[in-house]
């Protein structure tokens, strides 16, 4: 008895277990598993939760071991397919090409795997009707247990076809109905999809509106057309709380202020936005301008960079700079700053640039300081007043060679910026360096004119004074050839002869002497000549250089 | 088509569609998601700019795990391109990887363009053309251009 009872025991436990293990791989059949790359994500996800090689948020991720790059198993696994190792799969990371292997499971980030399961997804059957979104890491357990819309072993008897979780109470569905509109024939259980999604005839009664729809628009119907269903006021952005039925919005609209203004507000909205943008940008333009100026400033004015950099920080003194500055410094000082540059590299830079903001506030210190260096600020050092004076003849002679000159152009009041203020100061600087650059040049032109005449006039009386010394050394030859003459004719000594060679010798004498006059004279007309041409002579020395000529001429 | 379009190719195309690579165009055909019609402009400083070069696109099956397939239409004077249009780029042969994709290997040809490699040619004329009197070459690139491709 016990025996066979043990053996129906045994049989009843071994078709349990079979049933339970039929049942359960159909309704595995009848649900397949979820795909959770075909799943719509709700949450949005960025690039890093994404599989590089299926674009998706990772399934089952895997680190590699060498580069830590991660990517889903079974993507990694198809990548690297042909190449067999013994010791585990291995290959070329798909992203940085490092010759990599599988990491083990436990490598894998629990805080990774976290997030991903708890992605918000949409029901797989959301096309069939199943309104729930769950987490990613649940979707197996909804399908497999909750969700109304997944399929599972109908009720009725001897039949194995899916029924819907939520119609299994209703017994078997599977018999065979026609549609009462379009009379298409068809199983019960796929009447409902069918009326939902495919039935071009059948209309339903909307329960807002009493409207008559197509039952398969009625999803849309509700959302976008229903007239009974309430809308928030189109002013809702603005502060409008009201909600109206879509039938009476119009004239809520009408009525409605914020409505009325909604529009023109969002315009205002979006150009102020841009405007914001815009000067968002010109604020950073200005920054970079004012450190360059300020930098500009510190290198213009190195002795009180402290103060300048006061001031540059301090915007609102800049404008008081300018006008004081401008009006103060700008006309004297201009000729003086140039000249002290063009005298040369003797000034040190500390000495030319003297700050406005440093000078004493006379009503024109330029005036002053040219005619005395004591009007010099004591910051200014010694090798200013060493190279004072030169610079002053510099002035007067710059002043002689354009006695026209207009005052530098820049005395127009008030500047708008700083950089203004610089850039005009630079403006007429670059005038006056013109200006004096011509004068100079006029001058250079005039000066070699000028010792050409002097010259030709000179090389003229050089060779008239050769050619009358010639003629005075023929004479003198003549002279003495004849006194020779004489001389030998007259061996024989007689009074008469006495007489007259006595007066040969003294006119000899007074030739010879006359003859190195000539040549003295001569000597110091090329001296002239020369001193002429090394020395930058006016027109002074020509009366005087006549006068020795004369001289010379009035000596033969 | 038999098998379902993969999910990647999905995002892939609308990707290239809502925010499309500078200078590239890859627009899917109506009738098959795996052919696109690409359109590349010559990059800027290249003796390709002001031309926009025409190819074609197409993904294999086994896409991402095998490169797609790339073609010029144009014609294009360059040592690595052929006659028909193939193109010699790593990338798009032994060096493909998963992880690239349709825009990555768009820019990488408009690179391609950009610096033509005449010491690994597909194009022989063209690359001994290029690497004896590289000028010459690069007029003839610039004819090229502006006899064969669409103006920008």
């Amino acid at each position: 008895m016990t025996l066979r009872g043990m053996r129906r025991l045994e049989a009843r436990r071994q078709m349990e277990e079979s049933n339970f293990l039929l049942s359960k791989a159909r309704s595995q059949n009848l649900n397949p598993p979820v795909d959770f790359r075909l799943l719509d994500y709700v949450t949005a996800y960025d690039d890093n939760l994404m599989c590089a090689i299926c674009r998706c948020p990772f399934v089952d991720p895997v680190v590699l071991a060498e580069c830590d790059h991660y990517f889903c198993r079974d993507c990694i696994r198809q990548s690297w397919g042909s190449t067999y190792s013994p010791s585990g799969p291995r290959g070329d990371c798909p992203q940085c090409r490092t010759p990599a292997r599988l990491g083990t499971r436990s490598a894998t980030s629990k805080i990774l795997v976290n997030i991903l399961d708890d992605l918000l997804v949409k029901c797989p059957k959301h096309e069939e009707g199943c309104p729930v979104s769950v987490k990613r890491g649940e979707v197996e357990d909804h399908m497999n247990i909750y969700c109304g819309y997944a399929y599972q072993e109908c009720a009725g008897e001897r039949c194995e076809l899916p029924v819907r979780r939520k119609d299994a109470d209703q017994g078997c569905l599977h018999f065979g109905v026609s549609c009462f509109d379009c009379h298409e024939t068809m199983q019960k259980s796929t009447l409902e999809n069918h009326w939902r999604s495919e039935c071009a005839v059948r209309r339903v009664t909307c329960p807002r509106c009493n409207m008559h729809v197509l039952s398969k628009d009625l999803d849309s119907h509700n959302s976008e057309t229903c007239e009974a269903v309430s809308i928030p006021c189109p002013g809702a952005s603005i502060g409008c709380t009201s909600r109206s039925k879509r039938s009476q919005a119009q004239t809520h609209a009408k009525s409605c202020t914020f409505a009325k203004l909604a529009p023109v507000i969002s315009s205002q909205k979006s150009r102020m936005d841009e405007q914001e943008a815009a000067q968002k940008l010109l604020s950073r333009k200005l920054e970079v301008l004012e450190t360059g100026f300020g930098v500009m400033q510190g290198i213009l004015y190195p002795k009180v960079s402290v103060e300048a950099d006061d001031l540059a920080a301090d915007e609102s003194r800049i404008p008081f700079l300018d006008n004081s500055a401008s009006e103060r410094t700008l006309p004297p000082h201009h000729p003086r700053m140039f000249s002290g540059d063009s005298s040369g590299n003797a000034l040190s830079p500390f000495d030319f640039p003297v700050p406005p903001t440093s000078r004493p506030s006379s009503a024109a210190p330029g005036v002053a300081r040219r005619a005395s260096p004591i009007g010099l600020p004591p910051s200014e050092s010694a090798a200013a007043l060493r190279q004072h004076d030169p610079i002053e003849a510099y002035n007067t002679n710059y002043d002689l060679a354009s006695p026209g000159l207009p005052p530098p152009s820049t005395s127009g009041g008030p500047y708008v910026s700083p950089l203004h203020h610089l850039l005009s100061m630079h403006e007429s600087l670059r005038d006056e360096m013109s200006r004096v650059n011509s004068a100079l040049q006029e001058l250079d032109g005039r000066h070699s004119m000028q010792t050409l005449n002097e010259n030709l006039r000179t090389r003229e009386e050089i060779s008239y004074l050769g050619a009358q010394l010639a003629g005075l050394s023929r004479q003198v030859h003549w002279l003495t050839s004849t006194q020779l003459q004489r001389q030998s004719r007259s061996a024989t000594p007689s009074a008469v002869a006495g007489s007259s060679s006595e007066m040969a010798g003294t006119s000899v004498e007074a030739a010879v002497n006359a003859v190195s006059t000539a040549a003295t004279a001569l000597r110091g007309a090329a001296r002239m000549v020369s001193v002429g041409q090394g020395q930058s002579s006016s027109g002074s020395h020509g009366p005087m250089r006549r006068e020795n000529s004369a001289e010379g001429r009035t000596k033969l | 088509m038999t098998t379902p379009l993969p999910k990647r190719i999905i995002k892939e195309t609308e990707r290239l569609q809502s925010e499309p690579v500078p200078g590239i165009s890859a627009v899917p055909h109506d009738d098959n998601a795996r052919y696109f019609d690409v359109n590349v402009e010559g990059p800027g400083g290249s003796c390709y700019e002001g031309g926009v070069f025409s190819l074609e696109l197409f993904l294999p099956d086994d896409y991402p795990m095998c490169p797609p397939r790339i073609r010029f239409l144009t014609r294009i004077y360059h040592p690595n391109i052929d006659r028909l249009g193939r193109i010699c780029l790593d990338v798009l042969k032994n060096n493909w990887s998963p992880a690239l994709q349709i825009r990555t290997i768009l820019l990488s040809i408009q690179a391609l363009l950009g610096a033509p490699n005449p010491e690994d040619p597909l194009n022989e004329a063209v690359a001994k053309q290029w690497k004896e009197n590289q000028a010459e070459a690069i007029k003839t690139a610039r004819e090229w251009t502006e006899k064969f491709a669409q103006k920008k």
